[in-house]
Parts: C-alpha cells; structure tokens; sequence
C-alpha cells in the first residue's frame, strides 16, 4: 500500500461518443503527500476536470488504481466512496455549486448535519465568520455576489475538517482582485488547517504558489515540476 | 439519515416552495377522492334508506299465507327489526248509529299493521281530509283507524267519528295522507290504516279471503343474508323474499346508474390526481439532479439519497393525506349544506371506507406515481457538479410504466368493478397511443406550416419541434385531462336528460276511477277548469276469467301451479281468477311498451286482448291463446294478441288486461282519467267528490315527489363529481405547464437577452400554448367520443349518437383553457428582466 495520502496509478479514462472511442487520460500517476499542495495545469479539454473526479471519487477511471486516505477508492462501490468523501475530502468549484433554495449559513451545515455533527450550526457560523461572512449568514446564493458564494463554498468545504481539499478552478468565474483574495483566504485556510490540497487552474501565479506542478497535454502528463 | 435531518430537509423544501406543487396535487387526490367516497357514502346510504321505504323495511316476506312464526323467531334472533303487515280488501261502514253519518259504505284497502311499522320511510298524517299533510312518528292505537281523504267524503264522516269494520267499531282518529309502502300502482281501493292486533275481532278473515301477509324486515345487510339463508329452503312456493332491487321499479336502475356514474367520475378524479402528483413528482426531481450531485460530493451515499427523498415523501404524503382528509371532509360537508333541500332530511352517518379509501389513494399515488422519479435520484453521479451534461437517464416512460400499474391498481381496489377498470384502461391506453401519434404527425405537419408563417409563429412551431418529446407527452397529457372532461360533461348529460325525461313537469299526479257515463261530462268540466288535464276518459270495467284455451280457469290455474320449479320461482302474483279492472283501448298507453306480438292498428274483427308479459309469464299464458271472460255476468271471448311491458317512469295505473275497443260493445262500463293537481288546489278533490261521491280518487303525488327528491339529489351529486373532476383536471393542466415552464423560460429568457421584444415572446408563447391546446383538443374530442360511445352503450345503457359539435368545442377548449393557463402561469416572468429569470431556472 502507497504511503502518500493521495496516490494514483496508471489512470486511463475512455468514453464512448457518437464518433468513436475517445481516451481522455492515458497512463496518469500522481502521488501527494500529506500536507503537500499540487497544481494541475494544462489547456482547456486536456482533462483536469476528469482527473480530479477520479482522484476525489467522483468518478470511477477505465483503467488504474487510487487510493485516498488509506483506501483503495476504486475498489470501492459508491455508497463506500461517499463515506471516504464525506470523511476526507471537501470540494470548491469554478460554478460554487450552493444550492440556492439554502441560506448560506444551511449550506454549509449541510456536510455537518450529513454526517450527524450535532453542532452543525455552531461550527458552520465560526467557519462564516472565518471567510467574514458572519453578516451574511441568512442570505440565499442569489443574493450573494459570486466572490460571496465562493466564500460559502470554501467555508463548506472547510466546515468538515477535509484531509483533502479538491478545488477545479476556484477563481476561473471571478475577476482578478477577487480571485486573488479568494486564492489567499483558499491558502491561508489550507495552511492553518494543514489541509493537503489538489488545485486545477489555468492561472500561472496561482499554480506557483503550489508545491508541485503536474502539467496535462491531451490526457497525457507532458511534465511535474516541484 | 436520521429522522430529524429529513424533518428539516423536508422543511426547507417546503420554504422554497419546490413541494407546493406536489403537495396540492395529493391533497387533490385525497380530498377529491374522500370527499366523493364520504359524499357517495352517505347518499347511497340515505337513498337505500329512501328506497327502502318503497318497501317500508329493508327486505320483506310476502305470501298469501300467515308468515310462521318460526321467521319471526329467526329474524328476531339475528337482531332484526320486524313488522307484521296484513292487507285486505274490506267494506267500511260508516256508523249509523253516531248520529252523523247515514250509513254508507265504501270498499276500503285495509292495512293492519303491528307496532314498528314502517321499519322505513315515514307515515304522514293530516288533521282534516285533503288537508297539509304531516310526518307523524306515531301509529293508530288499539280501536283507532286512520283513513284516506277520500274516504271521508265517500262515508260521509269527519275525524273523530266511527266506522264499522266487519263486526267491530272504530274511531277514526286521523287523516292518512302517505304511507311509505303504498303497495302496487295497481291498487284503487283507499286506504284504511288499523293496527294487526284489532283484525280478529272484525271477523272479516275467512279460509277463502284475499289477505296479503307482510313480514317487514329491518337491519344489517349481512344479519338479513343470515337470515335469508337459514329459511331460503322454506321459501319456496309460498313466501317471497324481496328487496327494493327485485321490486323492479326504474328508482333501483337510476341508483345502479348514478353509482356507476359516480364512481366513474371518482375514478377519474384519482386519475387525474395521479398525473399531477406524477408531473409534480418530476418536476421536483428534476430541479434536485444538482442538489444530489453537491449532496454526494459532500458525503452522502445513494442509501441516504434514496431514504433522504423517500423520507421527504413520507412526510408530504402524511401531511398531504391527513390535511386532505379533512379537505375532503371540509368540502363534503360544504356540499351537503349546500345541496341542502335536495338531500334527504338525515344522511346517515358514513362508514370508515371513506376515510380508508382517502388515505390508501394518497399513498398509493405517492408510491406508483412520485417515488418513481425521486428513487432515480439516487443514480445521479457527483460528476454533475463539475460536468452540467451528465443528466441521469431516467427514462419518464419508465415512471409511466409505474403509474400505470399503480392506477391500475388503485382503480380495481377502488371500483371493485373489473369491468368499468378494465374499459376504463384499455380504453387510456389505446387513447394514449393514438395520441402519441397523432400529437407526433401534428407537430411535424406543424413545422411545415410554420415555415412560411410570422416570426411569432415560427418561433413557437420551431420551440414546439425542438422540443417534440416534452411537447408529446404534454399534448398527452392535456389530451387525456380535456378528454376525461369531456367524458364527464357528456355522460352526466345523458344521464340527467334520461332522469329527467322520467317524470317529466305536470306527469299526472291523481286518478279518477268509478266515473259513471252519466257523470262524465259533468266530471270533464270540472277537470277542465281546475286541473291540468289531457282530456281522456278511459273506459273500464271488472271482469274476470273463467276459461283458457277452453280449459276452465280452475283447472288452468292448478295445472300452472303443478309445473313446480317455475312457480316456485313465480311466487305469488295476480291470480288468474281474480276480478280486477280491464279497460277497452284503441291506442297503447303512453307508458306502457309492446314486447311480443302487435298492438291492433286498427279495431280488429275478432275482439283481441294485449296482457302485460309478468301476468301472463305468471299464469302461464303466450300469443294465440284464447281466453273467456266474465264481464258483469256476461261473457267474451278474446285471442291473446300482444305482451306488454310497463315503463314505470311515471307511477301510472294500468291494466294487466287490455281488450281492443270492439270488443266492449254492449258491456256497461265507467271511466277513469288521470290528472295534474298542484298541492294548493288539492281542496279541489273535496268539491269534486262531494258532487260525485261514487267516484274514487286514487292520489299519486307523494310517491312522484319521492321519486323526484331521489332523482334531484342523484343528479346534484353527479354534477358535484363533475366539478371535483374539472378541478382535478384544472391542477393537472397547471401541473404540467408548471413542469415545462423552467425549459420553456430559459429558453425565452435567453432569446430576450438576445434581443426578442417581450411583445414577442409573450406572443410566442400564447402561440404555443395555442397549438398546444388545439392539438391536444382534437385528441380530446377523439377520445371523448370514442369512450362515451362504450361507456353509454356498456355500462350506462343510454341512447348512444355522435356529438359532431365536439369537433369544434374540443380544440375551442383546450385552446382556452391550455392558452390561459400557460400565459397566467408564465406571464409574471416574461415580463420581469431576462437576469432574473436566468438566475432562477
Ligand atoms: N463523458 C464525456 N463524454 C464525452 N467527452 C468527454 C466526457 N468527459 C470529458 N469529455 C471530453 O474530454 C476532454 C477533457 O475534458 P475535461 O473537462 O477534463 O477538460 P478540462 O481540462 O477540465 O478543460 P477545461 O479547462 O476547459 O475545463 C474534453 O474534450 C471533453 O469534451
Ligand atoms: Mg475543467
């Protein structure tokens, strides 16, 4: 068994279309280490989207092997694969992803109160307040701006104490001061709670305030810098 | 997931109004159809309590034998109610010997009855004869006798006078205006009401009298086939058990009918329902897709997406069914008070089926028509949140393939009538197909069409092609709610005309008999002037038979008697020796039908005798045979020349003997005609029978007035399930155009931001809803047709012809009703800015 926290062998990805067979990833490995942060970069279509579903178990590779947090993911069936998520992984996406009939307060209960955290209001509030929300914890998403909700969304993926921090391109819907403040409340979080994260981003500045670059051609790994 | 969690996920559902829309259509299903059941309930149980007071009790025994002792025994032992109802012809004399009167005498039908009596239906009483007539609880005590108007005039006496009954003398205490059980359309004789205990003392029962005994019966349904079970074997030949159903009167064909009808209606209403529960269903499933996909990001396994939505359900379906429980019970009650003067005094109180029935068809339209979609839930992939295309790929049709066993469950367990469901779903099915494609060829000439039309229309013909799936299944679905609609609406008139038509305004409502010729121009005057009057006399005389086929009547009778099985299955019935009436007639009575042989066109040669077909099945006699009569001592002989059979849509006397019009030459004969009389001119009948005090009065108007409350209540609880149905229909029109409004608006909203005038879109958008409408009107009108056809000619055996005008209505309505409902259901967003709209879809 791999030591790194989050390890992935010989990941190959294939999906059928109208046009034939197309494979997305072929032959990817990846190993992250406890603490460590790592940058997937590459141009748009070349499959950074479809690696992180696979690394965080949203989705199940063609061929090849994960582990995450000493278990073997995809040998895992789905209903296993959600407690692994809902155990160590938090999630920020380009699109926030809060559901909008939820005040931003319920929204980031909701990992707390999957998991039967009886404290899931006190925790959810003190992680609003940590991204400095604390005035806003009664507004529905579409009263929020968008560097608001991707505010709730890292307070959510906070709230439940990840091993894991998976972020697809958490700046990409926002403008420049704005992504940059949410890059640093982003590492600043991950540093406090010793976070390990993995980040997809097409933003350069970003990727080099991670520990590792694994750059991605065409589904292939065409470099990894440290 | 714990209890709590789906309490509070429930609830915030709730806030966001993604349940509103579910919530309504269950508590349609359950309120409609406990409301219907609660209303159908009570009012077929109060018009089997009104109906049974035809018989005066539940079931009765009647023979020409004293009832044994041993039934009495029997009934009483199962906690049945009984009465004992003896009847006799007898003469009653007016006692000479109180100073008043002057001795006269009428022949009277004496009914003596013991305490109890009736078991059903009420007595009424009047204080003075002819006068505004009461309920009464009580009954004639020991020495008392209560007497028909008419006999007041007849004997010359008032109330508190005597009489004499055979060898004993009575007080006359009251003025009897109705009895529930006032015997066959055939008896003249006006009644005289004393209690069974005084008979023997008149001393008027001999060996050789012609008693009718009575035995009324009262009780549980299911005591009453206990009962009938343990003396089935000593019925027969000379008891006979009856209920109103064997009475063959039309009232039990109008019940049978109404009943079909009503549940038919109820049938639809869950139909309905289930659709709009199973587009409200879908709708919250499919605005969930993203909700589960950031739920499974964050942990939660398709176990706890799978009892997390069920839960959700479970709480709306609880919540739904008891509120819609009392909804239904709301609005059953609303009715009742509002159907007030139509409904019987008293409805009974309902039974727990009602409730049952409620309660199973809200759960059973959750499991068959919403947790289909919610259960795909569970298959989401969290991938959704990061690639929008992923759609899970639960099929709708899969979720129709539940609803259908789910309904088809739902309508056997409901009707309890393999037969209405049966038609009911064959019928849904071969409709929903034609439809589908019907819709498809529709929409596809549509495109064509469309191209050469406005931009308006173009771009609602090209949304309407571009989204053909959604649009055929909605087509269906408004097809299927307007053709459920149109059923209604054309069943419930066709049942109303025909009820309607029985009795019709001004049916004669009193007979005159025993006028004399020297009377009858005399009595025609004062008809003319005070009745509603057709101007008929009917000649009639008493006649009897002595000889069939040249076989003495005697002898006929026991040979008839002697075929056992069929007379045991006869029972009693008019005895062949018996004088009774027997008119002369050259055109067939209005009521009256020929259903072997034919009526004479004109007078024939050869005197000819039509019967009706249950005297002669009776006493065994068929076309061609030759019967000798007795008439007033002289003889004639006549050939059997048709059957008739009598129509009792109006409570008219008629004759079981009617001899062609040469045939009555040189017999004396008097008259009797029938009469419309409104109650405030009923002191007519004191004038016109102290004029001509021979003459009898035989007085319908109570019984036609029964048989009228039963038909208006019947009808009003047909309309009410009309307009439940409409109501259900109306939320499955919403329902729908709800489901397709998130596409739809994006869509126009997307186009506004491009560019498009509001003016444009709204306008697309009735344009739309406009074709919409019409295709599913034409499918409508279709399937109406087609199922009133079979429904009429099957089940409700109406007179079946072709609505043409349906053609035209249909596609009228379903515009109207498809294109309002669209543009107020999606009216406020089309004129709010595109921004919003796009950030709420
Ligand atoms: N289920 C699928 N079916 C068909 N094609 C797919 C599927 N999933 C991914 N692809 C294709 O695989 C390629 C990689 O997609 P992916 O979303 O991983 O790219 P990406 O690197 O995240 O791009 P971007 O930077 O634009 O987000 C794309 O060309 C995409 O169209
Ligand atoms: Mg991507």
């Amino acid at each position: 068994m791999p030591t790194s926290l989050l390890y992935a062998t010989g990941l190959v990805k294939r999906v059928s279309t109208a046009t034939g067979e197309l494979t997305i990833l072929d032959d990817v490995d990846v190993a992250v280490e406890q603490g460590a942060q790592l940058a997937v970069v590459g141009e748009s279509g070349s499959g950074k989207t479809t690696l992180l579903g696979i690394l965080a178990g949203l989705d199940l590779p063609s061929a090849g092997q994960v582990w995450l947090d000493g278990a073997e993911i995809t040998a895992l069936d789905e209903e296993q694969r959600a407690r692994v998520r809902g155990r160590s992984v938090g999630f920020v996406f380009q699109s926030f992803q809060l559901i909008d009939s939820l005040t931003a307060l319920e929204n980031v209960m909701l990992p707390l109160e999957l998991r039967g955290d009886g404290r899931a209001r006190q925790g959810a509030r003190e992680f609003l307040q940590r991204v400095g929300l604390a005035a806003r914890t009664t507004h529905y998403p579409r009263q929020l701006s968008g560097g608001e909700q991707q505010r709730v969304a890292i307070a959510r993926a906070f709230a439940c104490a990840p091993k894991v921090l998976f972020a697809d391109e958490p700046t990409g819907n926002l403008d420049t001061r704005t992504g940059a403040r949410i890059a640093d409340l982003l590492f600043n979080l991950n540093s406090e709670e010793a976070t390990t994260l993995v980040l997809v981003t097409h933003d350069a500045a970003l990727a080099a305030r991670c520990g590792a670059t694994l750059a991605l051609e065409a589904g292939r790994i065409a470099g990894v810098q440290r | 997931m714990t209890l709590a969690l789906v309490l509070r996920f429930a609830g915030r559902d709730w806030r966001a109004g993604e349940l509103r829309l579910l919530f309504a259509a269950l508590l349609l299903a359950v309120g409609a159809v406990s409301a219907v059941s609660l209303f159908v309930d009570r009012l077929q149980r109060a018009l089997v309590v009104e109906s049974t007071s035809f018989l005066g009790a539940d079931r009765v025994i009647d023979s020409s034998q004293a009832i044994p002792e041993r039934f009495r025994d029997l009934a009483r032992a199962e906690g049945l109610r009984v009465v004992d109802v003896v009847s006799f012809p007898s003469m009653v004399f007016a006692d000479s010997n109180s100073g008043r009167a002057d001795g006269r005498s009428q022949l009277a039908g004496v009914k003596a009855v013991t305490p109890g009596y009736p078991l059903r239906g009420v007595l009424r009483v009047a204080d003075e004869p002819f006068g505004a007539s009461r309920v009464t609880s009580g009954m004639p005590e020991l020495g008392e006798v209560w007497m028909d108007s008419r006999l007041f005039p007849a004997l010359g006496v008032a109330v508190g006078d005597q009489v004499l009954v055979g060898h004993a003398r009575f007080v006359v205490a009251k003025v009897i205006a109705g009895e529930p059980d006032r015997g066959g359309f055939s008896e003249f004789a006006p009644r005289l009401l004393m209690r069974a205990e005084d008979v023997p003392g008149t001393r008027v029962i001999q060996p050789a009298s012609r008693i009718e005994y009575r035995l009324g019966l009262a009780g549980d349904d299911d005591r009453l086939a206990a009962l009938k079970a343990a003396i089935e074997s000593e019925l027969a030949p000379n008891y006979r058990w009856r209920s109103i159903r064997d009475t063959g009167q039309d009232i039990a064909r109008a019940l049978e009918r109404a009943e079909s009808f009503l549940l038919l209606g109820g049938l639809l209403a869950v139909l309905l329902a289930g659709i709009a529960v199973a587009l409200g269903a879908n709708r919250y499933a499919r605005r969930h897709f993203d909700h589960v996909g950031v739920l499974k990001t964050l942990g939660a396994t398709p176990r706890d997406i799978q009892w997390g939505y069920t839960g959700v359900l479970l709480v709306i379906g609880i919540a739904g069914a008891l509120i819609g429980l009392l909804l239904g019970a709301l609005v059953h009650w609303a009715i009742i008070a509002a159907l007030g003067d139509y409904l019987p005094r008293s409805l009974p109180w309902p039974g727990p089926r009602p409730l049952v029935v409620g309660l199973v068809t809200g759960f059973i339209c959750l499991l068959a028509f919403a947790l289909p979609p919610l259960l795909g839930l569970r298959k989401v992939s969290p991938m959704r949140v990061m690639r929008r295309d992923l759609a899970p790929s639960a099929a709708p049709f899969v979720t129709y393939g539940f609803g259908v066993v789910g309904s088809l469950g739902l309508l056997i367990w409901y009707s309890g009538d393999v037969r209405l469901t049966v038609a009911a779903l064959v019928g849904g099915l071969v409709a929903g197909g034609c439809f589908a494609v019907v819709a498809l060829v529709l929409l596809r000439g549509g495109r064509v069409v469309g191209m050469q039309a406005g931009s308006m229309w173009r771009l609602a013909l090209a949304g309407l092609q571009r989204r053909h799936r959604e649009n055929v299944a909605q087509i269906m679905i408004f097809g299927f709610a307007i053709m459920l609609l149109l059923i209604m609406v054309l069943v419930r008139t066709a049942l109303i005309d025909e009820w309607r038509a029985q009795i019709p305004e001004g049916t004669p409502n009193h007979t005159l008999i025993n006028v004399a010729p020297d009377e009858a121009a005399s009595v025609q005057s004062m008809l003319e002037s005070n009745a509603d009057w057709a101007g008929e006399l009917t000649p009639m005389t008493r006649g009897r038979v002595s000889a069939v086929n040249d076989v003495p009547a005697a002898q006929w009778s026991r040979r008839i008697r002697s075929q056992g099985v069929s007379e045991g299955e006869r029972g009693p019935g008019p005895r062949l020796r018996s004088e009774r009436p027997v008119t002369f007639l050259a055109r067939l009575p209005d009521n009256n039908l020929v259903v072997e042989g034919e009526w004479w066109t004109e007078t024939p040669e050869e005197p000819a005798i039509s019967l009706t077909e249950d005297y002669a099945g009776h006493l065994g006699l068929a076309l061609g045979d030759s019967m000798a009569f007795d008439i007033g001592g002289l003889p004639l002989v006549a050939k059997v020349t048709s059957l008739r059979r009598i129509q009792f849509e109006s409570p008219q006397p008629y004759f079981y003997i009617i001899f062609s019009p040469g045939a009555m030459a040189g017999h004396p004969v008097t008259y009797m005609t029938s009469f419309f009389l409104p109650p405030e001119k009923k002191p007519f009948l004191n004038e016109l029978l102290s004029a001509h005090p021979t003459v009898t009065v035989v007085e319908w108007d109570a019984i036609i007035a029964q048989v009228r409350r039963i038909v208006a209540s019947v009808t009003q609880a047909v309309e009410l399930v009309l307009y439940l149905v409409l109501a259900a229909g109306t939320l499955v029109l919403i329902a729908s155009i709800q489901s397709s409004r998130d596409l739809r608006l994006k869509e126009h909203a997307l186009l506004r931001a491009l560019g498009g005038t509001r003016k444009l879109i709204s306008g697309a958008l009735v344009a739309e809803f406009t074709v919409l409408g019409a295709f599913a009107g034409v499918v409508a009108a279709a399937g109406a047709e087609i199922t009133v056809w079979a429904l009429n000619s099957g089940i409700f055996e109406l007179p079946t012809r072709l609505h043409p005008w349906l053609l035209a209505a249909g596609p009228a309505l379903g515009v109207a009703i498809v294109a309002t409902v669209g543009y107020l259901g999606t009216r406020k967003l089309v004129f709010s800015p595109p921004i919003t709209v796009l950030r709420e879809v």
